[in-house]
């Protein structure tokens, strides 16, 4: 049912976000990184983030899940379906993109994602 | 939309084609949509298992580096981040999956040993060898994350379209050729009966026409009986 095929394209990870959250990366050896200070974010977030989506060079965007609410409609729209490069959010919650659990309500009809559907009815 | 049709017998046959057509892809579509979910639930599974461990090497990592921060301090660590030389790079090789294409991740030089790392074995402690480490191990964690997760967006993406085509042959396409099909049918079968009550008309008219003729004959005959009649019982005055 399934073919592989290779690409044969070398890319970076690139990390947007507080410089206290790119250190460690940079510290594992990512060099593509965009800087942008708590207090720039709501003006500066946008720009960074479009930079590194429209960089060849990146397959994978890693942020912050709590920055996507200092990006514009467009650009977390962007954030959300864009596949070259994918955009991973990581935070303590742990649930993922909002937008995927959207798109999987859209295509399947239900919220595969609902923690509390998997959790046991009986517990209060 | 049906009044837009010719109810013609040619019509029809195209219309009964198109919709065997369409219900054979309404077929195969429905079955496409069943196998990619299917194919997507397993993905959803991987898709959860890797975002809890994202989550916890997430937190485990900034737990060393926040311990290196404050052993260390931040200078020393970000110190430490601007000496690497060696840089995490990735491939993609890519899979077809009911012909889906999703991606398949490799990394190379994501996991590094001390003398790899350019910072020196002096310069630094081992707090910042243990963040290191576990930002590496994150990273690992974040491919395989990017990989489940862009194969799970280009599903959920062809998964939408084929539903999107199934309804529309199922609610749209389907509803409105078979109200074709309905309509030309009544339409010739209205066009049939007529033509029937037509034939009968000319046929009880012909037959009345006959009916009339041979009455009009039969009584011509009859007239000419009377007058020839009429002139023998007369005679000829005077002939005795």
């Amino acid at each position: 049912m399934s073919q592989r095929q290779n690409d044969n394209r070398s890319q970076e990870i690139a990390v947007v976000g507080s410089p206290e959250f790119t250190t460690g990366f940079r510290l594992a050896g990512v060099r593509r990184f965009e800087n942008v200070p708590d207090d720039e974010k709501p003006e500066d977030l946008d720009g960074a983030v479009t930079n590194v989506l429209e960089d060849d060079g990146v397959g994978i965007v890693v942020m912050h899940d709590d920055d996507m609410e200092h990006l514009s409609r467009s650009v977390r729209g962007e954030v959300e379906t864009s596949v070259e490069p994918v955009v991973i959010t990581i935070g303590t919650s742990g649930a993922g993109g909002g937008g995927l659990r959207e798109q999987i309500k859209r295509a399947i009809g239900i919220d595969l994602m609902d923690e509390d559907a998997d959790a046991d009815p009986t517990e209060t | 939309m049906a009044k837009d049709v010719k109810p013609t017998r040619k019509e029809l046959m195209q219309i009964e084609d198109r919709i065997e057509l369409s219900e054979r892809g309404h077929g195969t579509l429905e079955k496409k949509r069943d196998g990619l979910i299917m194919e997507f639930m397993d993905i959803l599974d991987k898709a959860q298992d890797v975002r809890g461990d994202l989550a916890d090497d997430y937190e485990a990592a900034q737990t060393k580096i926040n311990m290196a921060r404050a052993m260390e301090g931040d200078v020393a660590v970000r110190g430490a981040a601007a000496a690497l030389q060696e840089h995490p790079e990735i491939t993609t090789e890519s899979k077809n999956i009911m012909g889906v294409v999703v991606p398949q991740i490799e990394s190379s030089r994501v996991s590094k040993d001390l003398g790899q790392r350019g910072y020196g074995i002096m310069g630094t402690s081992a707090r910042i060898d243990e963040a290191a480490e576990a930002y590496e191990d994150l990273l690992e964690s974040i491919i395989l994350a990017a990989e489940v997760e862009t194969a799970m967006k280009k599903m959920l993406t062809e998964i939408e379209t084929t539903k999107r085509r199934v309804n529309a042959l199922e609610f749209k396409l389907l509803p409105e050729l078979y109200e074709n099909q309905d309509y030309i049918e009544q339409k010739l079968e209205e066009q049939e009966r007529e033509e029937i009550f037509r034939l009968k008309k000319i046929k009880e008219k012909k037959e009345q026409e006959e009916k009339e003729a041979r009455q009009a004959e039969a009584d011509t005959g009859s007239t000419g009986e009377v007058d020839a009649e009429q002139a023998t019982a007369g005679g000829v005055p005077g002939g005795d």
